[in-house]
């Protein structure tokens, strides 16, 4: 009973009347997802996207498919109060149709930099009436991020392949890797090139990295660190022989999410 | 090709009314069935309005959302088959379908230059394709018509083919992550533009055109004896040729462009009913515009319910049927005696 | 109207492949009515003249002088497709049919230079057509499953249809050119088919040019012989007078023996060697 009205109150304290009732929520794309657990809501979420595959309990969610394809009867058939979308999820049209039906569809910002990170949780959290519990995550990553800054960097030329399957994908300029690495104080050896590309054996060494950072998932796929040590390429780089070819988790390097501040920290570290 | 002489012939009447029959109740399985089933006693009522008050989304998803798919996948389906029979009186072979003279290849690159080069967006992405597909053809047509026969053609829209094909290669190569992904689903299909606005034009359109073919059945026919004499038989070979590129062309161009690539479709529900009817063009072009309709409509909710609440590309679906089916069906057929 | 300068006639005509001449000023005539065979050796240009009459080929302009394709008195030219498909048919030598039809349906696509024709029509056409070729028995089989022999009649019942239709309405001459009709078929069939050729020419006011290269099946059932050599037609008469040895081997090159034909009076009999 005291519950109930301790809830009444925060409600009418929030004002948020609305997103309080929003009790299900459909999350499309992976940067949100985790953000909402983040913050303590994942409870609330009925539905996420392919994409969406942290935390673990993200994964064990139904899932609508990939954000950037999302299938209109299948996110209406969740009857959702509430769609927190990234900025890139789509097509357009179908989340026209979807605000279209009545669906209440938030579009999020999802670049690849930290102050996008900021705008995202102070969005989502306001959209689900947690707006303090966001201010307190933000203050709480700026603290991270803050003093992982302060910490000794060395400036290193820094290059991050990935390997899906078959060859290794460069992370150029405009990726959520460049922005991970400018925030160590490291400089993208692929600063140049825009997205990610096929970076050859060739490639590799001429661009000389001092230090290579390999998401975990690709040295999986490629069979364990020694056979990336191995590769033609790679071994030539002053990096491996510098012994400075580190593995990271995938969330860490190929996002900016909340952990970002650990991110930065690991960098360093290997950096040095 | 000889491959089916062994097969047996039905009457086409009958077909025809099974084949509507099972295209009546695929429709009415299609819209009940989804991430949310409608059970079926429930759809005269959604239908005509008098709606209980709970039932608001349903009415939504069947009224704004499946309906239009539905009956977009009839005439996507239809469209795609009768544009494989006229392929293949045109080239005279079991195996042609529309994108042999570039329509589809044609229609992707427009697609992918689109996504890549521009922002991308419906509107932008579907003229692009169309026109895409249109310039394809116009080319294969023009280059081709320097030769004798369908030859000329066939050889033109090879060419087309590879051409576009590199467009799209580099395209591919200079496309970043997000554009990769949505080229993807592009190229495998989808059904996702299937709203009553774009119903309201390509439907009649396509109807329209469809109509058309229909009558063209002893053009259609004279064509399997062979160029020289559907000419005898007082047929302007040039003439001919022409209008049933740019009908095949225009029914095509704009659903490809909707879409994204939908194969198989083409081949596969011409060469099945050829089994069953024969190929007098009378019963089979209207027989192969219900079959894949049928067709069309069983993938679509197929590709709505494997994975639901997600979607599968209705291209996947088709092409993962499609092309088992067929292999199945060659190895049942017995070879011709000579 | 019916008129007595109904004709088909192909006058000075001349084809080139590339720069090989492969005729060379060839002319011909036919009325409706008379049958004329066309013989002479391999590459002596026989098909490509029937290309010509068939309005698939258009020889070289004239310079000066007359030179063409007439039928019934318009130039070939300038005559649409759909109006040539209804006063002439074209038989061809390997006629082929790679899908799915049955015989009745292939027998049926004779009718359509005639839109006009009703199905009760074309029907009775076609029990008629069948009939005449002698494939009855065949009528509900697939076409794919017939023999080399029957398929060719079935085509030859196609052309007859093609050259029947709406004949009572249409007065004006009508002509039909065979590429080697009887190349298939066994003796019985080869006599019966040239019957019913020689029986359409005269009861049907058809003009037949028919290409064969059997010397003797021309000389029993065709009017006259035009012998075709090097590009030019050498002679064009009846069979007793064409059918000369001097002529035959400076068509084809070898010895002949020309006798009368033991049971036919008044008609050649060739013997090669």
């Amino acid at each position: 009973m005291k519950r109930y009205w301790l809830a009444l109150c925060l409600c009418g304290l929030m004002g948020a009347q609305a997103a309080c009732a929003a009790q299900r929520v459909v999350s499309l794309g992976g940067s949100v997802t985790e953000i909402i657990y983040e913050l303590g809501q994942g409870g609330r979420l009925v539905a996420d996207d392919e994409s969406s595959v942290y935390p673990e309990a993200a994964t064990r969610l139904p899932r609508v498919g990939y954000y950037r394809t999302v299938p209109l009867e299948g996110v209406v058939a969740m009857r959702p109060d509430l769609v927190l979308a990234s900025r890139n999820a789509g097509p357009p049209k179908t989340l026209e149709r979807l605000r279209g039906l009545g669906v209440e569809l938030v579009s999020v910002s999802d670049s690849p930099s930290i102050d996008s990170l900021y705008e995202r949780i102070g969005q989502i959290s306001g959209q689900l009436g947690v707006g303090q519990m966001g201010d307190a995550l933000i203050q709480r990553i700026r603290g991270e991020v803050a003093s992982a800054q302060a910490l000794p960097a060395t400036q290193r030329r820094a290059l991050v392949p990935i390997n899906r399957s078959g060859p290794f994908l460069g992370a150029g300029g405009g990726t959520a890797a460049d922005a991970v690495l400018a925030l160590a104080g490291l400089k993208n050896a692929l600063a140049e090139q825009k997205g990610y590309k096929q970076v050859s054996a060739e490639g590799l060494v001429t661009l000389a990295p001092d230090m290579i950072i390999v998401s975990s998932a690709s040295v999986k796929a490629s069979g364990g660190m020694d056979k990336i040590l191995a590769q033609a390429g790679v071994a030539s780089t002053p990096a491996a022989r510098e012994g400075r070819v580190v593995a990271l988790d995938d969330l860490l390097i190929l996002g900016v999410g909340p952990r970002v501040g650990q991110a930065i920290r690991s960098l360093k570290e290997a950096a040095r | 090709m000889n491959t089916m002489v062994g097969t047996r012939k039905f009457a086409p009447r009958p077909v025809l009314v099974t084949l509507a029959i099972a295209l009546i109740l695929a429709g009415l399985a299609a819209s009940s069935s989804g991430a949310v089933s409608i059970p079926w006693s429930n759809l005269p009522r959604l239908l005509w309005g008098q709606a209980a008050p709970g039932d608001a989304m349903l009415q939504n998803i069947l009224v704004d959302i499946r309906l239009p798919r539905v009956l977009f996948s009839v005439v996507a389906g239809a469209a795609l088959a009768a544009s494989g029979v006229t392929m293949q009186a045109l080239f005279r072979n079991p195996l042609a379908e529309p994108g042999l003279v570039g329509i589809s290849s044609g229609a992707a690159a427009g697609a992918v230059l689109a996504i890549v080069m521009t922002m991308g967006g419906f509107f932008v992405v579907a003229s692009m394709a169309f026109a895409g597909s249109l310039l394809a053809t116009y080319l294969a047509y023009v280059v081709g018509s320097r030769y004798r026969g369908v030859a000329g053609l066939l050889l033109a829209g090879i060419a087309i083919n590879t051409i576009a094909s590199s467009v799209i290669g580099v395209l591919t190569y200079l496309a970043d992550d997000a554009q990769l992904r949505d080229l993807t689903f592009w190229i495998l299909g989808s059904l996702a533009g299937a709203d009553w606005s774009t119903l309201a034009w390509i439907g009649p359109w396509t109807l329209l055109l469809l109509a058309y073919l229909l009558v063209q059945w002893r053009v259609l026919n004279a064509l399997l004896l062979g160029e020289r004499e559907a000419a005898h038989l007082g047929f302007d070979l040039a003439a001919v040729r022409r209008r049933l590129i740019a009908v095949t062309a225009l029914i095509v161009g704009p659903m490809v462009a909707v879409t994204g690539g939908i194969g198989f479709v083409g081949l596969v529900v011409p060469h099945v009913v050829r089994m069953v009817l024969g190929a007098h063009h009378r019963y089979l072009l209207p027989a192969s515009m219900v079959a894949g309709a049928l067709l069309l409509t069983l993938a679509d909710l197929a590709s709505r319910l494997v994975v639901s609440p997600a979607e599968l590309p209705i291209g996947l679906v088709t092409s993962l049927v499609g092309g088992p089916f067929f292999f199945w069906l060659l190895m049942r057929g017995r070879t011709a005696a000579r | 109207m019916e008129s007595a300068t109904d004709m088909f006639s192909a006058f000075d005509i001349r084809v080139s492949r590339g720069r090989r001449p492969v005729l060379g000023g060839a002319t011909l005539q036919v009325r409706p009515g008379e049958v004329v065979a066309l013989l002479g050796a391999n590459g002596a240009g026989k098909s490509t003249l029937l290309s010509v009459l068939a309005g698939e080929l258009r020889g070289e302009a004239a310079v000066h002088g007359k030179r063409g394709v007439m039928l019934n008195g318009c130039d070939l030219a300038k005559l649409d497709v759909a109006a040539q498909a209804r006063s002439r048919t074209v038989l061809p030598q390997k006629p082929s049919l790679a899908f799915d039809l049955d015989v009745t349906e292939v027998v049926a696509m004779g009718a359509y230079p005639f839109p006009g024709l009703s199905q009760d029509d074309i029907d009775i056409l076609s029990r008629r057509v069948l009939d005449k070729a002698d494939i009855s028995h065949l009528a509900a089989r697939r076409y794919l499953e017939l023999s080399g022999g029957e398929q060719q009649r079935v085509q030859f019942a196609r052309v007859m249809l093609q050259i029947l239709a709406e004949r009572q309405a249409d007065p004006r001459g009508r002509y039909m050119l065979l590429d080697e009709p009887t190349a298939s078929l066994d003796p019985q069939h080869q006599q019966l088919l040239l019957g019913v050729v020689r029986e359409l020419a005269l009861t049907g006011r058809i003009g037949v040019v028919l290409v064969i290269h059997d010397v003797n099946l021309a000389a029993l059932w065709s009017d006259r012989i035009a012998l075709l050599s090097d590009g030019v037609v050498v002679a064009c008469d009846t069979p007793e007078n064409v059918l000369t040895p001097e002529s035959l081997r400076r068509v084809y090159g070898v010895a002949v023996h020309v006798m009368a034909h033991p049971r036919q009076p008044g008609k050649p009999l060739v013997v090669f060697g």
